[in-house]
This record gives C-alpha cells, structure tokens and sequence, in this order.
C-alpha cells in the first residue's frame, strides 16, 4: 500500500513524483525554504489536492479515523491555543493506538514527570519529545516528522535517534531534517529537494559519498570514518 | 475557593428576585392573593430567569468564539451579530412595529449570520481570521446603518432605539423564558456533541485535522449554533456588552483546566454574573432602572483589566 504523490506543482514545488512502500522508511533533505515542510503538508492533505494517494485514498478528501490512520504530520514546534491543557489530556485526544498506552509513551519518551503538566509551560525540547510521544500513539501508517532533533540536547537526541532507528510501532517514518549526521546513520533513503524539485531519490550510501555531497553542498559537509561532519 | 464561590452564587439566585423597588417578605410567597405574591412570580421570577439564561448564552457564546477563533478577544458581538440585531430593531421602531422588534432583532441577528457564511463559502480555504474581518466590517457598516435609523427617526423613536441599545431585562410572564430554555438547551446540546472536536480546536487546527476532524464544518457549526442562541437572546433583551468576554476569562483564572470543561460553569457563572448586574442596577434607589449593558461595563471592564494585570504579573 504505497504513499505516491504524482506530478505535484504550486508555488514552491515543481513536478514531485515519488513513492513510498508502506514499511519503508524515508529522510528528507534539503536547504531551508526549499519546500520541504510545504511538501509534508501537500502529503498529509493540510494542503488538499488530489496527486496524493495512500492505497488509491486521497487523504484529503476522507475524514475521522479513516485519515488519521494513513497519514499523521509531526510539526517542528508544538501548538497548542488552551493555556491549561496538560500533556495527558493532549495525549488521550489523539490516540487510535490500542497496543501502548499513554503511560507507556511517556515512560519511551522519557517524560512521565511532565504527566500533569500544562503543555504551554513545556521547554521546546519537552514539547518536541511530548510530540514524539503524540505520534506514537496516533499511529498512522505514515508518520512524518518535521525536524524532530532541532531543539534537543545530546543526550535528549541520542534518546530521539534510537526510537527512530529501533521503535517498531509506526509502520513507515518520513524524517524531514538539517542533521546530516543523523540521517547517515539512520541509514534510510534519501530524498533531495533543490528549488522545489526532486534532484536525488535513492539509497542512502550512494547519497553520502564525498564527490556526491561536494556536489550537493559546495563542500561544506565532509565524510569521516563514520560521520558526516559540517566543516567550521 | 470554588466551593464557596458556589454556595454564594446560589444564595444570590435565592435571594435576587425578592429585592427591587419593593422588597418582598418570603411570606408573601404563601399568599396567592397578595400583591407581592403577582410581584414575584409574574415580574422578579421571569425577571432573574431572563437574566440567568441570558447570561448564559452569552458566555457560553464568548467561549467558543474565543476557541474557534483562537483569539481570547472575540465574542459573538465582534462578528456584528448583536449589531445586526441592533439595526433591525431600529428599523422596527422607525417603520412603527416596535411591538414587533424581537422578531426584527432575530431577523437581523440570522441575516448576519448568513451573509458571514455566504461570504465564507467564497473563500477558497477556510480561514477564520478573514470571517473575523467580514464580521467587523459588518459591524462598521451596521454601526452606519443605525446613525441613518437615528437621523431619520423622531425624538420619541430615537429614545426608543437609544433604550434598546443599552440593554434591558424587563419582561413580564413565562412564554420568552420557555423560548430561551429552549434556546439556552439547543447550545448546550450543539457544545456537548462536539466536545471532543472542540478539546481539539483548543490544540490548534492543524492537530485537529490530523486527527481526522473536518475543521471547517465543526467550525461552522458551533459559530451557527452561537449565532442562533445570541440572536434570540439580543431579540430579547437588547445586546449586553462584556458577559461573553469576561465570563470565560475570569472561570479559566478560578478553575485553571481546559476550556472543554468549563461549559457548564461558564454557563452557570455568566447566568449569575448577569442576575448579580441586575439586582444591582434594580437597587440602586434611582427612580427608574440602570440599563444592564451599562451596569456589565462598568463592573466587568476594570474587574478584567484587574486580571489581566494580576496574571501578567504573577
């Protein structure tokens, strides 16, 4: 049951065709305002249009669970309007996961001392893991993060690469990131943007080699042993 | 704290519709014949009920329009509802059916409500800070529309209009209270089937829509049911500034919980907040009432100003 996107054009993006297998996984690279996050919410249908399908379903066309089970998008900062709604109430609004609780979200994520807490006096590193926790148990076939480790510290980011290299709940995870290094060991495939188009889709060892990354980042990212190192 | 606060406001509702220009002895109640007896039930009775569902739909109105609009300073008045209603009342007055105007005020309060749809259905996405613009346009355009009304009217009309824009609870017999119940019912009822959207809403749309909710239709039908609710309570009495936007403010500072569990306390507080205003404005031994809607800004507007200052601050 693939996710396919054909021939999709606006103001940002220029003819995106591609698909994704369902248990595949897929990062997404590319420079700031290159329409990354614009491509996310074309996927998920928060941009309705009809050149997206998950097993012949335009996700924007259907409504209640039937959507929130294709496809779920993880924003890079938590939004939330009610000054006084604590991370277990944002939890349980958006549960379609029957195999994990709650609790058991909190405790992967490392939050459950944040349980009763309101989730406007979370730190951005809090909300982003409290948002990871959200996407766990909302379960869609195809979850896409928006740059999940930008407000983390190390240890919080060692935390955040092992559940998306290891956790088995989500079914298919579509990384949109800036960290290089994470996206090398992760070890999924790649997807480019550059000026709104696809300029590289494929496996992640033949994106990361030097000539290839000279190419793509006039030589500001260099390969070493096994990291992937932005030169300053 | 809200334990007592509850007890007061009930022993308020106890105790409201026996103090105005004559205050009635409890015995009087026992005494089908006495004139006290017609006083309550006929006049203070309907009276302190009118003002207690007012005040309700009114507050509940403010809350969800501050959900749906994601901006803790709209109310149902900001999107020219109350005006519109305001308007056609004039009209009423000026065309010489002012024992029609409630019909008027509905009338007016419903076209607003359609014209702000029919505009919205335009758009081609749903945008909810646009509808807002639309709404205070209207209110601009009704605002101008009521200086022609006056222009045009005799001194006796232009007092008259003058009366109704002020606000006012007088009503004598049950048949407008059974209208409201209904209404003050209907809201109530529209708010609980969409609890679980509208606990969504107050996240942000983008969740919302994640989660499967169509945003646009929930949205359109909670400012509907608001819409509706408002315009046959601004029939009624005239449009009563301030209860839809402190009510909700001031039971999130007390209860300090989300907004999708405070529907009935909102409701109950503005209906007390409203009853509390009028047995004021009915005591102040002045030879005729004070207008409600001058009594609700002037006890809500520094009382919120207070709060805001007491939470920026803290």
């Amino acid at each position: 049951m693939p996710l396919k996107i054909d021939n999709y054009s606006n103001e940002i993006l220029k003819g995106i065709s591609f698909s994704l297998e369902a248990g595949e996984h897929l990062i997404i690279l590319g420079s700031n305002g290159v329409g990354k996050t614009t491509l996310a919410k074309v996927l998920c249908g928060m941009t309705p249009s009809s050149s997206v399908s998950i097993d012949n379903i335009t996700p924007s066309k259907v409504y209640g669970e039937k959507r929130a089970k294709l496809i779920n998008y993880i924003p890079p900062k938590l939004d939330v309007f009610d000054e006084f709604i604590t991370v277990r109430e944002f939890l349980e609004i958006g549960t379609f996961n029957n195999d994990l609780s709650i609790d058991a979200s909190l405790e992967k994520l490392h939050i459950t001392h944040l349980t009763n807490k309101a989730c406007k006096m979370l730190s951005s590193g809090e909300s982003q893991l409290l948002l990871i926790a959200s996407a766990l148990l909302h379960d869609a076939r195809y979850t896409i993060f928006d740059e999940p480790t930008a407000n983390l510290d190390p240890q919080k980011m060692q935390l955040l690469f092992n559940l998306l290299k290891d956790e088995t709940t989500l079914q298919s995870k579509l990384i949109i990131t800036h960290n290089l290094d994470l996206a090398y060991k992760l070890g999924y495939n790649i997807l480019f943007l550059e000026e709104g188009a696809v300029k590289f889709y494929g496996s992640n060892s033949d994106f990361f080699t030097q000539t290839h990354l000279d190419a793509l980042y006039d030589g500001s990212v260099e390969k070493r042993e096994n990291n992937i190192v932005v030169k300053l | 704290m809200k334990k007592i606060i509850l007890l007061l406001a009930l022993l308020l509702l106890a105790i409201a519709p026996f103090f105005g220009q004559i205050d009635l002895p409890i015995s009087s109640l026992f005494n089908a014949n006495s004139m006290e007896y017609k006083v309550f039930f006929d006049i203070r009775l309907p009276r302190v009920l009118l003002a207690f569902l007012i005040g309700g739909i009114l507050a509940l109105g403010g809350l969800i329009f501050q959900t749906v609009f994601r901006n803790p300073m709209s109310t149902p008045f900001t999107l020219g509802v109350a005006s519109g209603a305001t308007l056609f009342t004039a009209i009423a007055i000026v065309l010489g059916f002012s024992t029609l105007s409630p019909l008027f005020a509905f009338v007016g309060a419903m076209m607003t409500v359609l014209i702000l749809f029919g505009v919205a259905s335009r758009f081609e996405r749903y945008d909810s800070s646009s509808l807002l613009l639309v709404g205070i346009a209207l209110s601009f355009f009704y605002a101008a529309a009521l200086m022609v009304m006056f222009y045009i009217s005799s001194l006796q009309e232009s007092y008259e209009i003058m009366r109704f824009t002020m606000g006012s609870l007088d009503i004598v017999g049950f048949e407008n209270i059974i209208i409201l119940a209904l209404t003050s019912a209907f809201l109530l009822a529209v708010i609980f089937n969409y609890r679980y959207e509208l606990k969504l809403l107050l996240t942000s749309y983008e969740f919302a829509y994640l989660k499967g909710i169509d945003v646009k239709k929930t949205n359109y039908i909670l400012l509907f049911a608001v819409s509706v609710a408002v315009g046959v309570a601004v029939s009624f009495t005239g449009p009563i500034g301030f209860v839809g936007l402190i009510i909700p403010h001031i039971l999130k500072t007390i209860y300090k919980q989300s907004a999708d569990k405070l529907i009935v306390p909102i409701f109950f507080y503005g209906g007390v907040f409203l009853v509390l205003s009028d047995l004021i404005a009915r005591n102040l031994g002045t030879s005729s009432d004070i207008p409600i809607g001058v009594l609700t800004s002037f006890l809500g507007a520094p009382f919120f100003i207070y709060l805001l200052i007491k939470r920026k601050s803290s």
